[in-house]
């Protein structure tokens, strides 16, 4: 367990090396918001990717699990130096697969779109480009839930516990403290979000993995006539927490286009883009 | 991690590491190792996190579950995975014997389950 020190913030930071020594790649795996942290990885799909001989990064984004918690400064942007800050202190040299879950996945791809050389492929997870639609959409969501907890806290996790499970409840707990001590629920929607043409821009090889039952799927088509090398997933009979429920199924179509990536020939042209 | 000296690693002894960190591979000194881990990490979380119910920690047993007994979260599991790592070496890996676990399962782990899998772990025989 290591705690690094970007120089404007401390972030907890778990590293699994991969199986045999010597990486045929190195992976960046980036959390989702609120009641998510770096274990969401660390007991699924860390194990496996450094089995498959991945070096494996984890992180807790700022304000979540172990990492440290500022009273301010949660906007996309801030997330994105935090990753900047954190592969130079790393040194981390060579591009990245990235692969995020939810808002992790959000982030992962305003990085490919500020850093495209330090980007290999990028998998997203149950998450979209941070559009217009996507702040406007998510600044109603977490403004509705931190106010039905600052309404009566004790009764929404009470609720919770009983239909949800006591872990998620301590999850919303978290959250609701994060979201009181910190100015997250005004900053993450107020995030500078991508143009058309800075998601044209990402041409690494681009996996998006849905949950069948999520609305997010909606998106697919669109963004298919947007990026280059757009491969997606549909997980049937999973929602927005496809990657809790379906670790296996979600690890495998990641690990296959990381191997794919890691394996090509330098002269390659980028293959087709898959169809849903 | 050496075995004993004159000890062959294959037997399954009770006793494993090099003679300066002598660990005994049986479940009750597993199980105080595990609860003095345990402890530490429940010791450090923020007051303000912690339930209203009170913990009595002290009875830290083997059918002490991790989520519903000792109101750790999955972060703390992280933890603890860092914890065994120091103490145990690379026989032992948490993260990997979770990895085939349903997330239910591990909401529902025992301490018990972590003692007779860490024992198992420190009692195969040494490969390489």
């Amino acid at each position: 367990m290591g705690m690094i020190d970007t120089g404007d913030i401390r972030l907890h930071v778990q590293r699994v090396p991969p199986a045999g020594g010597r990486p045929v790649a190195t992976a960046v795996l980036v959390h989702g918001m609120l009641t998510d942290s770096l274990a969401s990885y660390y007991f699924t799909l860390a194990p496996s990717f450094a089995q498959a001989g991945i070096d494996v990064i984890m992180y807790d984004l700022r304000g979540h699990g172990r990492s440290e918690r500022p009273d301010s400064g949660y906007t996309l942007d801030y997330n994105l130096n935090d990753l900047d800050a954190l592969l130079g202190r790393l040194n981390v040299t060579g591009p990245v697969h990235l692969v995020g879950n939810s808002y992790g996945g959000t982030v992962a791809f305003s990085y490919a779109v500020r850093r495209p050389e330090r980007v290999a492929s990028l998998s997203v997870i149950e998450s979209s480009p941070a559009t217009p639609a996507w702040a406007a959409n998510l600044g109603v969501g977490m403004r509705q839930w931190a106010a039905r907890m600052e309404r009566d806290e004790p009764a929404v996790l009470a609720w919770i516990r009983d239909n949800r499970g006591r872990h998620k409840a301590r999850q919303a707990q978290r959250a609701a403290r994060l979201v009181r001590a910190t100015t997250i629920t005004r900053d993450v929607p107020a995030s500078r979000v991508l143009s058309e043409d800075q998601i044209r821009s990402v041409r690494c090889p681009t996996l998006f993995v849905y949950g069948g039952e999520s609305d997010l799927v909606e998106q697919s088509p669109w963004l298919e006539t947007l990026l280059p090398d757009y491969r997606s997933v549909v997980v049937p009979g999973h929602e927005h927490s496809v990657l809790i429920e379906a670790p296996h199924e979600v690890g495998r179509h990641v690990l296959a286009l990381i191997h794919e990536v890691a394996t090509a020939e330098p002269q390659d042209p980028p293959s087709e883009a898959g169809a849903l | 991690m050496t075995t004993f000296e004159g000890q062959p690693a294959s037997r399954g002894d009770r006793f494993s590491g090099n003679a300066d960190e002598l660990i005994l591979a049986d479940e009750s000194s597993v199980l105080a190792d595990i609860a003095g881990m345990l402890r530490s990490i429940l010791d450090e979380i923020d007051d303000g996190d912690r339930n209203e119910y009170g913990l009595d920690v002290a009875q830290i047993e083997m059918d002490t579950r991790f989520h519903r007994d000792l109101e750790m979260e999955s972060i703390d599991l992280v933890t603890l995975a860092g914890l065994l790592k120091d103490r145990y070496g690379g026989r032992v890996n948490f993260a990997e014997f979770l990895a085939g676990m349903d997330f239910e399962d591990i909401i529902e782990l025992s301490v018990g389950t972590l003692v007779e899998y860490v024992v198992r772990s420190l009692r195969a025989p040494e490969v390489g």
